[in-house]
This record gives structure tokens, C-alpha cells and sequence, in this order.
């Protein structure tokens, strides 16, 4: 019979010690829970523990400036990164990504650091009929099978895109989780996930009994975030980007860029930054040239080569909408 | 011939016909909405009885398997597991059912079924049609000699996938048998039909067990074979351990093995002549009916253009997979998609205006009224010719027509008046959605002459007077006469109570607001009326059925068209679908409301089909990928046009059809805006984004 323990931690500290006490199996934490509920409806995730941190954050403002950075709870829902107006005017790219997640419900629920720590929505590995690499089997079933929402970037052997919105858009801001447990303060949100081919049962590089205990990145004001998707309503974009620029007058000073959906990690683009050097974001000939590059070394599978047609119009419309244009699109 | 609607509209409200007196209740709302929407309704789902077992069957889980290994005695003994049984090891689809288990709890059913720890090995499974389709005849020399007259020959293959019903209540019955008698509470789309497979698990004679439908959630089609296989599983169950059973699937169990809308591969090779006159040719259409060998009919010709001398031949393809039950208009969208954009391609080919290609091809005059009057509230004159448009975000225009006839159904009704003078209206086909109470209830209280509030309406049990399952859009046109004649009759019999009791003329005597006139005079009010009853009550009684319904000149079919409003962004291969206007007859209108919300509906399920819709199989596996409702995509209110439904006026006619004609034209209609807007055809459904970059890619590489 399995049996199921549900705690409440008042602090992370509290957090730790019963995630490390060893007197359970599998205690889990969780936040929002949005994506423990459906691993263990999935069987993908049987833990004997929840541990519950939603009110692990104490008092205080859930995001705050602290100097040139912003913090933010783990415990953040995304609907109030999206409406904080801190955000919104000193990070809108990250406003914008939490914007476009999910749905209203989800995202009133949904946390930050379970959004970057969320499982891939991979099918074959969501679908208890394959047992995926992912779940310990043989086989990536994407790669010959149906893998038009697969990763476009990589060399497997799981060809999984990473599910978080947030991830690149930190990532472009310099963004950092706090954690506590190990022998490290912080870790960039750029090295917080690895390939497959480094792992291929998770995707984070957190270490086992670690906590994030907040999210920093930079203010870029001039950032922003484009999704393209099916529908409108409650889906996972096809292919994102995010952008973040250092204007010098008119011109690209430094660009910093993250695509998502189109490979297992966030997927930094240092060409296209490279190339945007000096390039007008209203100069609409030389950022298509600029973001051309963005591309390079994808290797599509049977289904999903339209991804690569996809990528640089989202790294343009996020260029685009970082430097305050107007983006006209059929959403 | 001039349009019949006059009014310029300013909202989609104003769409409305000038002549509203046509609809009997203009404003009501249902009578059931607050329990609908304060969650008071109680549907089979939600009947969880005290000491009920829950069972659900053991399934393959792959497109073609062998069951190799299971423990039966670790589910047995697995706590709460009340029995389990494994009948077979072959599986050709996923979802088929080898074996059941029925526990105390649903907790206990699935680690029953978890401790069963079923191993399959996959076999070699086919997925599709193209992998099993037999190549067709090839064109007659009486088929060669048509096209020869053409200017130009159409040759293209037109494909839609299959999309699954969605049943936001899954299919499923709840079975209380008490040894002397049975309730059977089914999700059901036939209350009566329910019964077929009901009275041997039962072991009872339908006069000792009541099948309820109360409310179902959705259907479509696919709950038009009674309680199923779940039901006949509750009922045997309940049966042998007099307990209630619970036998509702989940939402993976639902993809697999309800039923869906087959899939579908039209080849059409026929040709027009410069003039516009379509010459004819050849349609091939194959249907994919999964493990099934009948069902995948593929409507075209639709039979509303004349297409010339057309040679027909048809296919179903079996493979490994679920497969397909009736789907709101079998057959029909499948068929419209293709023939629609089909007019559009021969249009295109001539540079015609394919508004004015079917203004020639439609045989009926009706279509012909409805094409311009939909031209003129979409604003036709603003379309361009196909892909003249520029920069990333182009328009298009498309348009499709639709009809459906009138089907006979046997219907009985009653209205009971009792002396405290309620009123009952009984007649036991259940509401599918569709508004049958309301109908039911607008019906009895017009002809009866008392607010509608004054009537309760029993529907959705067998032990009412008979009605049919509402499949083909039969349930309003067929009750509505019926419970007329019913309430008439009761009101007759109200009403010579009063004469002989008042010493008047029954003849001279009306029932008007509630209140009985005697010349024109107030006489006494209903109530009063009721209270010189002799009896406790008096019963009028009607009947409808095919031998009535053909002898009915009020009838005919439910024509209609759509006309589409899109734009696509170019470098993305995103649709917004903008506005979408639906003209649709439905003869009389019985309640404004629900008939406007029938054309929402089947509008809203076209646009979804259309763009978003499919069920994925694994290719080697048979397995579907998207066993859910996050990757089996539904459209969202996001992605909702503006729709405007226009109620065609028939004022002199009788109810007609509604349920299945307005969900026909949409897909194709929005195909053919696509193709206007970006000047290239994409000929598969559903239109992603994918397919319409491939179709722009298509076309450039077909121009250079």
C-alpha cells in the first residue's frame, strides 16, 4: 500500500532537514504542485513525502529591488511576476515570459523555482507506454518517432525540449538561484541544467538535498520575449526567445539571447548576440541578417524542421519587442 | 432575388432576422442554466452511491500486442480488490479490452491494476491509411472523356485526421441493482437504446429497471450506443454482487476506445471549363476506420453543388486503432473540407471569384439567398484575389455551405395537469446539450397558454413515454410535435372540465397567459381552473413519428452557410481566425438561445477540427501520444473568432434539424480564407502552423 506524508515547512531551513533526515524515501518538495500532481498521476513520481514551502519564504515582499538586482521568492506565483510593476518595468522580458505560460488558473498557482524545475513535456516520456531513456528504458522514441515538438538542438540521446519560459528569460538576466544546502550560495541560471548526454534521468544540476531559496537576475528594461504556438489558449510555445540589449543611442551595444523549445536546455544564441553587435533594431533587413545565424547547428528530425523557420522570427520579434516595437502578429 | 433580411447589422446580435415573431421564445433563457452552472445538475458521473465497487477493464496498451505475462493472484490479493478476470491475450488496438477488475475504491482499482502488472509485447501494427489503402480504380475511359472537355484538371488529395469526441463527461454508467429491480444512470445520448444492452447483464425485463439520463456531458455521437461496454460491465457486475458499480473510463481510455470522427483521404481529379461550368471526373475516398471495416464514409459530393458526371468509389482502411462511432454529421465535414477547397482550387484555376463559382454550382435557390446575404455581412467586396496580400500578416475570405434533412423519429409525449394546478410535460429523450428541457418546456407552455415557468419538464428516463436517441439531428423536430399535441390535448381536457362545470360552450372557452376566457371574458385563472378537476389530474397525450412526419409539408432540410474572415502571419504560420459568419435554417425557432448556441457550438467545433484537432499514434508503437486534453489540442477562448449566428427565417415552416448542420462548412470554409490569404492550398487538416509555412514553401517552389 503506498502511503503518502504531507508537511508544512515554515522556513527552508525546516525544508532541509526533513528533506535530508533520511527518514523517508522520497520526500519531495513542492510549491505550486502543479507538476508534482500530474508526475504522480503519471507514475512518473511516487514520493512518500511532500514537503509543502509554500510558506517557507517568511515575511516580506515576494519580489524586491536589492540594489541593481531583483529578488524573488521561489515561491512566486508566475501571475504575480507577470503583474508585479517592479517587474514589468525593470524586467519586462521576464514579466512577458511568465505572461505567456499556461493558463490564468496555472499560473495563479504555479511558482517560479517549480517552473524551472518542472519534468519535460516530452509524450513519450509523459505516456506510461514508453519507457523512455528518461524513465531507465533504451530507446529515445522521438528520434523515429512522432517528434514534431522535439528539440531541433543536440545530439541526444533524449531529444526533449526544456519546458521553463522562465529559465531563458533569467538566463538573459543574468539570473541566479540561491540555494542553500551545499557548499555554494548561488548558481547561475545558465548552469543550472545539463544535456542529456550529462544525464539523462534529470535535467538540473542541483545536487540532493539542496534548496533554492531565491531568484536574482539584473533589470534589463530593454528586454523582452516572444512565444510562438498553436493556440492561444493554454500551449506550449512551439519555439520562444527572450532579449535582453544594452542600447548605444539607436544601436545594439551587447544583445543577450535565449531560445526555448528548440533544445533540453534553455539555449543560449552567442552568434546572434555577436551579430547584433551595432545592428538597429528598427534597421528590419539587418536584424533578419543578424538573427540568421540563429540556426546554425540545428540538426531537425523527420517532423519538426519547421522549428528552424520558427527561430528566427521569434529571436526578431524579441529583439523587436525589447527595443519597444511594434510587432505585428496574428495573436 | 432579393435577400429577405433588410437591416445592416451594427453587433452580432443585430445579425438577427427583421421577422422575430418566428421564434417562439425570444429571450429565455434555459430553464436548467442555474443548475447547470451552480453544479446542482446531476450527471451519471457524479452518482456515487454509498457501498458502490468502482471496476474498469484491463486494456492493451499497444496498436497490436500480445499479452504475455500477468498476476492474477497479486491483484486478487491486493487490498479492496473485489475480482478480476484477464479473458484474453491478443490486442489489435490500443484500448482494447482483454479483462476487468472491480474494487472498493478507485484507489484500490488502480493498484489492483498496477499489481496485475500486465506485460505486453508490442507486435508489427499499422497506423494509418496510406499504410493500408488499396490504390482505387483508375480513370474510366467515360471518366477521361468528361475531363477531356475541361480547360482545366483538378488533380489533389485532400486528408483530415481523426479527432475524438472529447466527451467533457467520459463515457460511463452507474448501475444500483437490488436483486427485484435496477437504476441504471447512464451518460447516455439514448435513454431507450440504453436498454438493448442492458436487459441480459441486468437479468431483469425492462419493466424492473429504470435507465436516467438526467444531464449528459457531450456526446456527439459517441454515446449513441446506449450504455456500451461500461454500462454492460456495471450492470452485470451489480447483478451478481448487489452492489452499486461504478464504471466510468478516464481521459486516455476515452481517446482510445469511444469512438472518433474517422480519418479521411479524398483524390480528386475533375474539371471546369473556362465558363465555370464544372465538367466532372473522378473522387476516390478512403476512410480510416481503425480496427473497425465500416464507417469511415467521406461525404462528397455533398449533393449541394452540381459537380458534373462524378465517378465515386470508396474505401474504409483497417488498421490497428480505435475505432469510429457516429460524429456529429458523420462523414460530412470530412467531405466539405475537401469540396470546398476543391471549388475554391477549380475557381482559382479560371480566376473566378469562388463566391461566384458556387453561385453556379448550388442547385437550390435557398443556397443561392443565403451566399449573398452571408457575402454582404462578412463584407465579400474587401476580399483580394488569392495571396495578392503583402508583409508578414495577410487576409483571407472563404465560404462553405452546409444542409441536413429532416430524419422521422417515434416520439410520445404527456402533459399532466393536477388540481393545484401544476403542470407536468413528460417525454423521456434526454437533453444532450442541445436544450431539450427548455424546448420541452417553451413547447408545452406556447401551446398550452401559461408561462413557461409554470411547466416542470421530465425527461431522461425510461420509464417517461418514449423517445428516440438524438443522433441525427431527430430530437427537437420529432418531440416538439409531439408535446404540442400533447399539451393541446390537455388543454381540451382542461378546458371541458370548466365548460361542464361553468354550464359553457367549450368552444367558446380559451386558455390564454394563464388566465380561461369565456367569450373574451375572464372567466377564472388557471389555477381556479384546475381546482374543478373531478380527478386528481387530467393527461393529454401526442405522438409523433415517420408516417406524420411524411405526411408534414412544414418540413425540409436545414440549409446553410459560413463565410470566414482570417489572417495568417506568413512568417510563422499562425491563423487568427476573425470573425465567422453562420446563416443557418432551422425552420421554426422554438427557443432564440439554444438555437443560436447550436450554431456556436458546431461553429466552434469546425474551428477547432480545422486547426487544431488530431490524434497522434505512435508509429511503431500504435500508441497514442496525446492521450489528453494538453497535447490532443482544443480550441481555447483565445482562439475564438467573433462568431455571428444568423437564423435564417422560415416563418410558415415547422422545427426543423440543427444539431449536425453548422458544425459542416467551418473547417472547409476556414481552408478556403487560407488559401485566399496566402494564395497556396493546404490540403491536410488540422492547419498548423507547420502545414501552412510547408504550403507557402509548396507554392514558391512550384514558382520558380
Amino acid at each position: 500500500m503506498t502511503s503518502l506524508a504531507y508537511a508544512r515547512a515554515n522556513s527552508f531551513d525546516e525544508a532541509r532537514s526533513l528533506l535530508t533526515n533520511g527518514r523517508y524515501r522520497l520526500p519531495v518538495l513542492k510549491s505550486g504542485g502543479m507538476d508534482i500532481v500530474d508526475l504522480m498521476k503519471e507514475g512518473l513520481l511516487a514520493p512518500d513525502l511532500l514537503i509543502d514551502v509554500r510558506s517557507a519564504h517568511g515575511q516580506g515582499d515576494s519580489i524586491q529591488q536589492r540594489g541593481d538586482r531583483l529578488w524573488i521568492t521561489p515561491n512566486a506565483t508566475l501571475a504575480e511576476i507577470a503583474a508585479s510593476p517592479i517587474v514589468r518595468s525593470a524586467a519586462p522580458g521576464l514579466a512577458q515570459a511568465c505572461e505567456s505560460a499556461a493558463t490564468p488558473q496555472v499560473r495563479n498557482v504555479a511558482s517560479a523555482a517549480g517552473n524551472l524545475l518542472q519534468r519535460p513535456r516530452c509524450w513519450y516520456f509523459r505516456n506510461e507506454e514508453f519507457p523512455c531513456l528518461k524513465k531507465g528504458g533504451a530507446t529515445c522514441y522521438a528520434l523515429e518517432g512522432e517528434n514534431q515538438y522535439h528539440a531541433i538542438f543536440g545530439d541526444g540521446p533524449c531529444y526533449i525540449v526544456h519546458p521553463s519560459n522562465l529559465a531563458p528569460a533569467l538566463i538573459v538576466l543574468d539570473g541566479r538561484v540561491e540555494v542553500a544546502g551545499a557548499d555554494r550560495d548561488s548558481i547561475p541560471v545558465a548552469e543550472l541544467f545539463h544535456m542529456p548526454e550529462q544525464g539523462v534521468r534529470s535535467e538540473h544540476n542541483l545536487r540532493k538535498g539542496e534548496v533554492i531559496t531565491g531568484i536574482t537576475c539584473s533589470t534589463a528594461p530593454t528586454s523582452g520575449f516572444y512565444a510562438i504556438k498553436e493556440k492561444q489558449s493554454f500551449d506550449w510555445p512551439l519555439v520562444f526567445a527572450v532579449a535582453s540589449l544594452m542600447m548605444n543611442g539607436p544601436t545594439i551595444a551587447e544583445a543577450r539571447l535565449c531560445a526555448g523549445a528548440v533544445a533540453p536546455i534553455p539555449w543560449r544564441l552567442e552568434n546572434v548576440e555577436q551579430a547584433l553587435r551595432g545592428v538597429s533594431p528598427a534597421d528590419e533587413q539587418a536584424l533578419r541578417r543578424a538573427c540568421a545565424p540563429s540556426v546554425e547547428g540545428a540538426n531537425p528530425m523527420s517532423q519538426n524542421a519547421y522549428k528552424t523557420q520558427l527561430l528566427p522570427v521569434a529571436v526578431r520579434r524579441a529583439i523587436q519587442r525589447a527595443a519597444g516595437l511594434p510587432v505585428e502578429d496574428a495573436t | 432575388m432579393p435577400s429577405p433580411l433588410t437591416h445592416e447589422p451594427t453587433s452580432p446580435t443585430a445579425n438577427r432576422p427583421t421577422n422575430l415573431g418566428h421564434a417562439i421564445s425570444d429571450h429565455g433563457n434555459r430553464v436548467d442554466a442555474v443548475e447547470k452552472v451552480t453544479g446542482k445538475a446531476r450527471y451519471a458521473r457524479d452518482r456515487y452511491l454509498p457501498n458502490s465497487l468502482f471496476a474498469c477493464f484491463v486494456r492493451c496498451p499497444y496498436g497490436a500486442a500480445r499479452l504475455e505475462s500477468y498476476d492474477l493472484e497479486a491483484a486478487r490479493n491486493t487490498p479492496g480488490v473485489v475480482e478480476v478476470e484477464v479473458a484474453a491475450s491478443e490486442g489489435r488496438y490500443q484500448g482494447q479490452t482483454v479483462g476487468h477488475l472491480a474494487a472498493e475504491s478507485h484507489a484500490a482499482m488502480r493498484r489492483g491494476l498496477q499489481a496485475l502488472a500486465a506485460k505486453w509485447r508490442p507486435k508489427d501494427c499499422v497506423v494509418e491509411i496510406e499504410q493500408a489503402m488499396s490504390a482505387g480504380p483508375d480513370l474510366a475511359p467515360e471518366t477521361k472523356a468528361v475531363l477531356s472537355r475541361a480547360d482545366f484538371v483538378l488533380d489533389a488529395v485532400y486528408t483530415t485526421p481523426v479527432q475524438t469526441h472529447c466527451s467533457l463527461e467520459t463515457h460511463g454508467t452507474v448501475v444500483d441493482h437490488k436483486g427485484e429491480s435496477a437504476i441504471a444512470y447512464v451518460s447516455t445520448q439514448g435513454t431507450f437504446a440504453s436498454t438493448d444492452g442492458l436487459d441480459e447483464p441486468m437479468g431483469l425485463p425492462r419493466s424492473r429497471y429504470e435507465v436516467v439520463c438526467e444531464y449528459i456531458g457531450g456526446g456527439f455521437g459517441s454515446k449513441l450506443n446506449g450504455a456500451g461496454k461500461e454500462g454492460a460491465l456495471a450492470a452485470r457486475l451489480s447483478a451478481k454482487h448487489r452492489r452499486p458499480v461504478y464504471v466510468f473510463v478516464d481521459r486516455q481510455e476515452e481517446h482510445l476506445d469511444t469512438g472518433n470522427r474517422p480519418s479521411s483521404r479524398t483524390h480528386v481529379r475533375v474539371g471546369i471549363r473556362k465558363d465555370g461550368q464544372i465538367v466532372g471526373g473522378q473522387i476516390r475516398k478512403w476512410g480510416g476506420v481503425g480496427i473497425s471495416n465500416r464507417g469511415g464514409g467521406v461525404n462528397i459530393p455533398s449533393g449541394r453543388y452540381n459537380l458534373g458526371a462524378i465517378s465515386e468509389w470508396f474505401e474504409d482502411v483497417t488498421f490497428n486503432a480505435g475505432s469510429p462511432r457516429p460524429f456529429r454529421a458523420p462523414g460530412c465535414p470530412q467531405g466539405a473540407f475537401a469540396e470546398e477547397l476543391m471549388l475554391d482550387e477549380l475557381a482559382a484555376a479560371i480566376h473566378m471569384d469562388p463566391l461566384e463559382l458556387r453561385l453556379k454550382a448550388v442547385g437550390d435557390a435557398e443556397h443561392g439567398d443565403m451566399l449573398r446575404r452571408g457575402a454582404e455581412l462578412i463584407g465579400w467586396n474587401r476580399r483580394q484575389a488569392n495571396g495578392a496580400g503583402a508583409g508578414p500578416l495577410r487576409r483571407g475570405f472563404g465560404v462553405g455551405t452546409t444542409h441536413w434533412s429532416r430524419f422521422p423519429a417515434e416520439v410520445e409525449a404527456e402533459v399532466v395537469i393536477r388540481r393545484d394546478g401544476s403542470i407536468e410535460a413528460r417525454t423521456g429523450t434526454q437533453d444532450i446539450g442541445t436544450g431539450q428541457r427548455t424546448v420541452m418546456a417553451t413547447i408545452a407552455a406556447d401551446a398550452l397558454g401559461v408561462p413557461i415557468e409554470a411547466v416542470d419538464v421530465r425527461i431522461g428516463r425510461s420509464s417517461l413515454p418514449a423517445g428516440p436517441a438524438s443522433g441525427g439531428s431527430v430530437t427537437a423536430h420529432n418531440s416538439c410535435p409531439a408535446m404540442h399535441e400533447a399539451a393541446r390535448d390537455a388543454r381540451n381536457k382542461l378546458l371541458q372540465a370548466v365548460a361542464d362545470r361553468a354550464a359553457a360552450e367549450v368552444t367558446t372557452l380559451q386558455l390564454r397567459d394563464g388566465v380561461i376566457y369565456n367569450e373574451g371574458r375572464h372567466l377564472m385563472s388557471f389555477r381556479e381552473a384546475c381546482a374543478v378537476l373531478r380527478g386528481d389530474s387530467v393527461t393529454g397525450r401526442g405522438s409523433w413519428n415517420a408516417q406524420k412526419l411524411g405526411a408534414d409539408k412544414t418540413g425540409g432540410t436545414s440549409n446553410g452557410a459560413q463565410f470566414v474572415e482570417l489572417v495568417v502571419d506568413v512568417e510563422t504560420g499562425v491563423i487568427r481566425v476573425e470573425r465567422i459568419v453562420a446563416i443557418q435554417a432551422c425552420g421554426r425557432v422554438v427557443n432564440r438561445k439554444t438555437a443560436e448556441s447550436q450554431i456556436i457550438g458546431g461553429v466552434i467545433q469546425g474551428l477547432s477540427y480545422a486547426l487544431f484537432e488530431q490524434r497522434i499514434l505512435d508509429r511503431r508503437l500504435g500508441s497514442m501520444v496525446n492521450p489528453n486534453l494538453e497535447m490532443y489540442k482544443i480550441a481555447g477562448t483565445a482562439d475564438m473568432p467573433r462568431i455571428e449566428p444568423v437564423l435564417w427565417p422560415q416563418p410558415n415552416s415547422g422545427v426543423r434539424s440543427l444539431g449536425e448542420p453548422p458544425t459542416i462548412p467551418t473547417s472547409g470554409a476556414i481552408a478556403c480564407a487560407l488559401f485566399n490569404a496566402i494564395g497556396a492550398p493546404a490540403r491536410s487538416l488540422p492547419l498548423t502552423p507547420a502545414r501552412v509555412l510547408a504550403a507557402l514553401a509548396a507554392a514558391k517552389g512550384g514558382a520558380q
